[in-house]
């Protein structure tokens, strides 16, 4: 004697299924979910995926269609949506490393780029690098998002050098903090 | 360097034959009277004069006549400075930094008073802090009497210095977070615009500063004012413009009332500037975008067709915008695309207009001719003399 028959079991609980619903109750149901659905909160999972900015290249500003992943001695690389100023690649420095001398601002105005690579947007802080003389090398100007003085944070035209020894602006730096 | 100072001394020595060798042959025809050196002075400003800043490397602010296209002199305003006439056209204020030792040191903010014919210092007023950015014309205002500076500071946290201009004297710091781009508000105090798309208006007379904003207007992350207004003390009033082209009036008072806004695209007759990427739209952009005729009304509008988040380029035309009738009336191609530009107040105005390669051009407002081409003039904000 079969102690355990799953067939059987699956078979009495979908005719039950089947006998008290019909084709079209079941339409009606989902019909009333539809039309409900957005009145009701939707799961988080939904919800984040909902918030998500469109990636596709109709929402993509000029400069994120046309960056470049490889040279960051250019301005058209990704993290450089929002510079101004010299880069500090270009002056014996790196994208986060100031040049030899030149002490890096503990603040910054901030970007958000778009990295054409993995599609994904990240928060760039642009960092300047300070007591020294202006670099004038590999000069940009870049302007994704860029606004006036009243949002300094987000202005790339204040001279950036707070908290540091000297405000002499020398270049720009692109650090990466985090997906934005 | 002693190489250097010996082809010097030769060169004297050989200029000095010449000179002779000149004073000889011309001995029969001309006297030879000794000179003394001497130094030259100017008048009181005029309104034909145009005041253009030279620069994010170069110091000092070159006064042009458009009349005549000439040089006429200097004011001395070090990198990142900004400079102010007094509306009585005795002085130029200069707001400035320095620190002991160049760039390193002890800092001294101050505002200094030059006279504005002999252009020497008359005096200077200490004060704690201001922003360094260069290129910005509302960073340092008078108030519409001229006795009061009202300079901006940002340290980062956000704050006003008010500066007694008639006694010489700071008078004191108000804090004013989130805000910034000052406009005189008179008899009032000063107005400014902030992150929340708001205008704040801080009232100076009594014993503590008030500050009172207004509703939300305009958003200042998707769609900013450009800090580079335009200001007219004769109808107290600020006139703004939008990365998209929206047209914003400002007029001052206790509670500044703030107009509907109109598109510049509209007032052209096409359709407005449109944010959306892929989208190519005629928007308004440069440093210094926009110039106000006070007289006339008419406002000079750099513009350049392309799509949006591209509010510092250049244009590649002027517009020409009668505010009083929302119209365009003329759109006038331009060179070199520049990207600041000024308007003499003169009956017969004059346009400046550069910013790129240091040329700058000035253009007959009426017949859009172009009067003179200054090379390596500087680069901007240029400010000219409003009528008293």
């Amino acid at each position: 004697m079969r102690k355990f028959d799953p067939d059987s079991m699956g078979e009495k609980m979908l005719r039950r299924f089947a006998g008290g619903t019909s084709r079209r109750g079941i339409l009606a149901r989902l019909g009333v979910a539809l039309v409900a659905a957005p009145v009701f909160p939707l799961l988080p999972v939904s919800r984040a995926e909902a918030a998500k900015p469109d990636r596709s290249p109709e929402a993509k500003t000029l400069f994120a269609r046309t960056a470049q992943t490889t040279d960051d001695t250019k301005c058209n690389y990704w993290r450089y949506c929002a510079i101004d100023g010299s880069l500090c690649t270009c002056c014996g420095g790196g994208v986060h490393t100031c040049p030899p001398g030149a002490e890096p601002s503990p603040v910054s105005w901030v970007g958000t780029c778009m990295n054409p690579e993995d599609g994904k947007a990240y928060l760039i802080a642009y960092r300047d690098c300070c007591g020294k003389a202006y670099c004038a090398k590999c000069d940009c100007n870049n302007t994704d998002r860029e606004t006036q003085l009243y949002v300094p944070q987000l202005n790339n035209d204040v001279i950036w050098c707070f908290g540091t020894s000297s405000m002499e602006y020398h270049c720009s730096t692109a650090v990466l903090v985090g997906a934005a | 360097m002693k190489f250097a100072a010996i082809g010097k001394r030769s060169a004297i020595v050989a200029a000095a034959a010449l000179c002779c060798a000149a004073s000889v042959t011309r001995a029969d025809t001309a006297s030879v009277q000794p000179e003394e050196s001497d130094v030259n002075s100017l008048t009181m400003p005029k309104p034909s004069w145009v005041y253009i800043s030279r620069g994010f490397v170069m110091g000092g602010t070159s006064i042009y006549d458009t009349a005549t296209g000439k040089l006429l002199g200097q004011v001395e305003t070090p990198v990142l400075a900004d400079m102010a006439i007094d509306p009585a056209g005795k002085f130029y204020y200069v707001s400035e930094t320095y620190w002991t030792k160049g760039w390193r040191g002890t800092r001294q903010d101050m505002v200094t008073f030059y006279d504005t014919t002999g252009l020497k210092v008359q005096s200077e007023v200490a004060m704690p802090g201001r922003i360094l950015i260069g290129g910005r014309k509302n960073n340092f205002i008078l108030s519409d009497d001229g006795k009061t500076a009202y300079i901006y500071n940002l340290n980062p946290a956000s704050s006003v210095n008010v500066v007694d201009l008639a006694k010489r004297k700071f008078v004191k710091n108000i804090e004013l977070p989130g805000c910034a781009s000052l406009v005189p508000n008179p008899g009032v105090g000063f107005s400014a615009l902030c992150s929340d798309g708001s205008m704040a208006t801080v009232s100076t007379g009594g014993s503590k500063p008030d500050i009172t904003r207004s509703a939300p207007f305009f958003s200042a992350t998707d769609d900013p004012i450009f800090d580079n207004f335009a200001y007219d003390k004769a109808k107290k009033q600020a006139v703004m413009m939008t990365y998209t082209g929206l047209v914003y009036i400002a007029t001052m008072g206790p509670k500044p009332t703030i107009s509907a806004p109109f598109s510049i695209q509209e007032a052209a007759g096409m359709r407005k500037g449109d944010p959306k990427p892929l989208e190519i739209s005629w928007f308004p952009g440069g440093g210094q975008p926009l110039a106000l005729h006070r007289a006339t009304g008419h406002l000079y509008v750099l513009m350049h067709m392309g799509e949006y988040w591209t509010h510092k380029a250049g244009g590649s035309e002027i517009w020409e915008l009668d505010l009083a009738a929302k119209k365009v009336v003329k759109r006038v191609q331009v060179e070199d695309e520049p990207n600041a530009i000024e308007v003499t107040q003169e009956a017969a105005p004059k346009l400046i207009v550069g910013g790129t390669e240091e040329v700058v051009r000035i253009l007959d407002a009426k017949t859009w001719e172009e009067k003179f081409k200054i090379e390596k003039a500087g680069s901007s904000p240029f400010a000219v003399v409003e009528a008293p």
